[in-house]
């Protein structure tokens, strides 16, 4: 009983103590305008650097001061929409270019292009700085460009008869793919023991094999030039028809839709798939990496995989369809939760982020995800890093290709259409198209279901037909 | 023993068989739920590789201790996310018990005007979904009381929740009133009789309680992930988030953190294993 | 026989004692009432007033009744509604059943077992969120080399695509949510059942009660409280539930798994259409509550309530 006691009390003076505690941490940081960031881990070492980056620029700006909060990637974006709900957004975040019109939407994000320097805006190649304008506004800075495309094994590649460096170049037509994956088959009795190509798709990942090969079709944005709905035209059913090809010819598991992005490049070290996607550029580093334990025979070194030379390749063309690459565009967009925000406080928030996305910062972090700079100041500083040892130069050109290629921005499409378009996509093509790569849903229903649903939203009128 | 049959000296090999089967029965679904727990423990000595290397074996390849260095030197806060959680879940554990019985008591046997209806309005608001009250929650706790990084912000919500209420008055409804009759008569007041009858008759119930709050809230993650900016301020579930980066996850980290997370739920547990196995009936009381 | 004025002041001291009680009823309640009112009801009451809004931190407008009636034109809300009901209806049940009768199976057997059972019931699914994730996809994994699909072949069955079929999704998903439920229910069914005096027993043991008569006749009517608690909060939970269908399977295929909550959160978050959120939410509850009003009923023939 005694000692039931004395923990009670115990706990008591520990509530006591945590309400003291919690008013200590609350002291203010003078007259120092205080700037917030919300951050993910950009990449593997970011969290580390970010802190000597933000002492650094407040050592050089002693009149603002960072604050910067970070979050893991699949919840920084949960943690953002809470506060922008509530209406006390951090005054910079990290985001996917493709949410911008939402934040827009939302009245929070601030067009800074008011408050930016010209240099600033200049620093940057103008398609990719497109990627954070929405309308008349520009919201935010990139950091960088991500080409998502796909990958393949080397060693497969060659011995399935495939001249990778022509498709590097020149890329190569559905069928060329098609063949090429039919021939990186390999059986085993029954059973394939590696399959030619292999997309993650599970759950809500699936989106990624729709958008990313659906450039390639000829439907390089949901919306084309004239703002009208492209989803609806024929051209999506021969896209349909030509990806659930893939699966029927045996060139790529029938439990597609299953398959996490783990499993996936487990798949890929262990040789068990030729092409895998979606494929970065860093996975170069991270097959290398393992090719290094394997060599070592260090125990960390993934279980059953073999030595692998990751390469770049770009995604096929779809008839009717033109190469296009697909860039992820990351970046910081500035926001704000005032009604009449201080312009001074804005000026040093367009300020830090554009600290943040450019020169060394933009530099370090392309150069661990294997990218390229997107701005001036980046470029030069990338120049004086030292450079990535036995690096693939055959990969680094077919990305630089590749970049060429990225879609154009299009700030040109209403916040509502896209809104709208986005909703189609969750509510409609994903859940369709994880049907149609289950087998359950055909190509023909999955183009009806996506014509429906777009004639309801913007009228016949509003969508493609043809 | 009432439930189940006494078997007489002679039919001893009779209850023997019967546990027996029973034994392996609940062995098998031991199996299945230990399972997981078993695969963290093993992973978590296995070296810190990326996800995709997450050895889906039953039998650990190697052993090293890298994992739990690798946790422990990942942040400077990682024995002060294990603090906060301790400080924030005994809080909260010490509180429910205390006013979540004593409520429960009040709805399941007193009666007072307006009893029904404040019992239905705790039933009503746990039946609206967390997605939608989260927003306006998080808009009092940090845009209008301004408390956000500090313990308060981490305790206050779940200070005393519907869901132990609900628990403490169901349990409470079926100790007989009689009893309680009984001892009004003889003069005790109703905190006398909350202190005197009805904790020790639900000893059992209230570990069950303690145990089940302490452990919810060293696992939540998602309201201390939003109140919390400060590295220092958040608990162990938040900081081992952490672990996922860009594109790959630490495996082993992962679970060597999560395994030292749920050590103290552990120690919890057995040490309080005592009250939830006397099962203290009215009879031990009344005799 | 007593005389009218004795039998007068009897009453009155009766009285008296009500009034004491309801005060300490209140007294009881007061702490536990301010903290549900600050930082649970409000929350509510704010929803339900954003539900009649169209929702924008700066600028909020009202808009009467749009977003139920744009709900109730919905279908896939309705498809969320319908599968979300499917999962509770087998779910909930199932995972009662299960731990009632496991907490039964466990009484027999001496103190120090008992504990060790519970602890392997309870602990894991609580102690090892992150390894169970992982686990069930192993489980699940549609390859096969799978768990699941590994101990189907030692059977000659072929591999099956768990999570990626609409065939099987569901079922798949309703089991793990059966497995991970379980260890709570079996501890707050074992915390009822040790509180069953014994000489309850004893007089049904005098009327040659068998095992399942005791069950039926003594057990079953001593722990309803506690079914109702499990059957009242295991119906809200499951028709709240929607995180492990969204990361198990992302709502899929065709919409098959994708649960009402998961439709509330998008617009909550993804659209930013807060107010809509706000009114699903409400209906949701509304359908929670109809449920949880029929249990009660169900429930109420010799509990009081």
């Amino acid at each position: 009983m005694k000692g039931k006691k004395l923990w009670g009390f115990g706990m008591a003076a520990v509530m006591l103590a945590s309400m003291f505690t919690g008013k200590i941490s609350a002291e203010a940081s003078g007259d120092k305008d205080v700037v917030t960031a919300l951050l993910p881990p950009v990449s593997a070492t970011y969290q580390d650097k970010i802190n000597s980056y933000v002492e650094a620029f407040n050592k050089e700006n002693p009149g603002i001061e960072i604050q910067v909060t970070t979050a893991s990637w699949e919840d920084v974006t949960q943690k953002l929409d809470v506060q922008v709900n509530a209406g006390s957004p951090p005054d910079i975040a990290f985001i996917g270019s493709d949410g911008l019109s939402k934040y827009v939407d939302s009245g929070m994000a601030v067009d800074i292009s008011k408050y930016a320097d010209e240099e600033m805006m200049a620093d940057f190649d103008q398609d990719i700085l497109n990627y954070f304008k929405n309308g008349d506004g520009m919201y935010g800075f990139p950091a960088y460009c991500e080409v998502q495309c796909i990958g393949g094994n080397r060693q497969f590649l060659e011995e399935a008869g495939i001249d990778w460096k022509k498709v590097q170049e020149e890329g190569w037509s559905y069928d060329e793919f098609r063949e090429a994956i039919n021939n990186g088959v390999v059986k085993d009795g029954d059973d394939v023991s590696r399959y030619g190509f292999l997309f993650a798709c599970a759950g809500v990942t699936a989106k990624d094999y729709f958008s990313i090969f659906v450039r390639n079709a000829g439907m390089p944005s949901a919306f084309d030039k004239d703002l009208k709905y492209s989803y609806t035209s024929t051209k999506m059913l021969d896209f349909l028809t030509d990806l659930r090809a893939l699966i029927d010819d045996g060139a790529m598991p029938k439990e597609l839709g299953s398959i996490d992005a783990g499993k996936r490049w487990n798949m890929f070290l262990t040789g068990q798939t030729m092409i895998t996607g979606k494929g970065l550029s860093s996975f170069e580093k991270s097959a290398r990496d393992n090719n290094e334990k394997l060599k070592n025979s260090d125990s960390s070194a993934v279980e059953n995989s073999i030595e692998v030379d990751y390469i770049v390749l770009p995604v096929p063309v779809f008839d009717g369809g033109e190469q296009q690459a697909y860039g992820a565009v990351d970046g910081y967009i500035c926001l704000t939760g005032e009604r009449n925000p201080d312009e001074e406080h804005l000026k040093n928030v367009a300020k830090v982020a554009y600290y943040l996305a450019s020169g060394e910062r933009a530099a370090q972090t392309c150069q661990e995800l294997y990218l390229n700079p997107i701005c001036e100041s980046g470029r030069k500083a990338y120049d004086e890093l030292s450079p990535i040892e036995g690096k693939n130069e055959d990969n680094t050109k077919a990305v630089q290709t590749l970049l060429t290629q990225v879609g154009e921005a299009r700030p040109d499409i209403p916040a509502e259409l896209s809104a709208n378009a986005i909703k189609i996509e969750d509510e409609v093509i994903v859940p369709k198209f994880q049907g149609l790569l289950a087998g359950e849903v055909s190509p023909e229903e999955m183009y009806q279901a996506i014509k429906d649903a777009a004639y309801e939203r913007f009228g016949e009128d509003g969508c493609v037909n043809n | 023993m009432g439930l189940y049959k006494n078997y007489g000296k002679n039919q001893r090999y009779r209850k023997i068989l019967r546990n027996l089967l029973l034994a392996l029965l609940l062995i098998t679904i031991a199996a299945l739920t230990i399972f997981p727990i078993y695969y963290m423990v093993i992973s978590s000595f296995g070296a810190p590789t990326e996800a995709a290397g997450a050895s889906y074996s039953l039998i650990p390849k190697n052993f090293t201790l890298d994992s739990y260095k690798f946790f422990f030197g990942y942040s400077k806060y990682s024995f002060r996310w294990i603090l906060n959680s301790l400080i924030v879940a005994s809080t909260v554990t010490v509180s429910n018990v205390v006013f979540a019985s004593l409520a429960g008591y009040a709805f399941a046997k007193l009666r007072f005007p307006g009893c029904k209806f404040f019992f239905f309005l705790l039933l009503v608001a746990m039946m609206v979904p967390y997605q939608v009250t989260q927003v306006p929650l998080y808009i009092l706790v940090v845009n209008v009381l301004k408390i956000q990084d500090t313990y308060t912000a981490l305790i206050a919500p779940t200070l005393i929740t519907c869901y132990n209420v609900f628990l403490a008055k169901q349990f409470f409804t079926s100790l007989p009133t009689s009893i309680m009759e009984s001892a009004k008569i003889e003069g005790c007041s109703q905190p006398m009789i909350v202190w005197k009858i009805v904790v020790p008759l639900s000893k059992t119930i209230l570990s069950v309680m303690a145990i089940m709050t302490f452990l919810g809230e060293w696992n939540t993650f998602f309201w201390p992930f939003l109140v919390s900016n400060q590295e220092y301020m958040q608990t162990i579930q938040v900081g081992l988030k952490n672990f996922s980066f860009a594109n790959t996850t630490y495996f082993a980290p992962m679970m060597a953190g999560a395994t030292i997370s749920a050590l103290p739920m552990f120690i919890l547990f057995f040490s309080l294993q005592r009250y939830f196995l006397e099962g203290v009936t009215v009879g031990a009381v009344k005799g | 026989m007593q005389y009218p004025l004795e039998r007068e002041k009897t009453m009155a001291n009766k009285k008296h004692k009500l009034k004491k009680d309801a005060l300490w009823g209140y007294v009881f309640i007061l702490v536990p009432l301010t903290t549900f009112i600050i930082f649970t009801l409000y929350p509510v009451i704010s929803a339900a007033i954003t539900s009649f809004q169209h929702y924008k931190p700066l600028k909020t407008t009202w808009v009467g009744f749009d977003n139920y009636v744009s709900t109730f034109k919905n279908a896939l809300f309705y498809k969320a509604l319908k599968n979300t009901l499917v999962y509770t209806v087998f779910a909930v049940p199932i995972s009662m059943f299960l731990s009632f009768s496991i907490s039964l199976f466990i009484l027999p057997f001496k103190k120090r077992v008992q504990t060790i059972f519970k602890a392997a019931f309870y602990l894991p699914a609580i102690a090892s969120g992150v390894a169970l994730s992982f686990v069930w996809k192993w489980i699940y994994d549609p390859m096969p080399t799978g768990l699941l699909n590994s101990i189907l072949h030692i059977f000659g069955i072929s591999s099956q695509n768990w999570l990626g079929s609409s065939k099987t999704a569901m079922a798949s998903l309703i089991i793990m949510a059966v497995f991970s439920g379980l260890g709570t229910s079996i501890i707050i069914y074992i915390a009822a059942l040790l509180g069953i005096d014994s000489t309850y027993y004893e007089a049904a043991d005098i009327d040659g009660a068998s095992f399942f008569q005791k069950v039926r006749y003594v057990v079953w009517p001593m722990v309803k409280p506690t079914t109702v608690f499990l059957a009242i909060t295991g119906v809200i939970n499951g028709f709240q539930s929607f995180q492990n269908a969204y990361l198990m399977t992302g709502g899929g295929p065709d919409n098959a798994t994708t649960m009402a909550g998961l439709l509330i959160f998008n617009r909550a978050f993804k659209y930013f259409e807060y107010g809509e959120a706000c009114a699903q939410a409400l209906i949701l509850a509304a359908i929670i509550a109809v449920f949880a009003v029929f249990q009660f009923k169900l429930s109420a023939n010799d509990v009081e309530y």
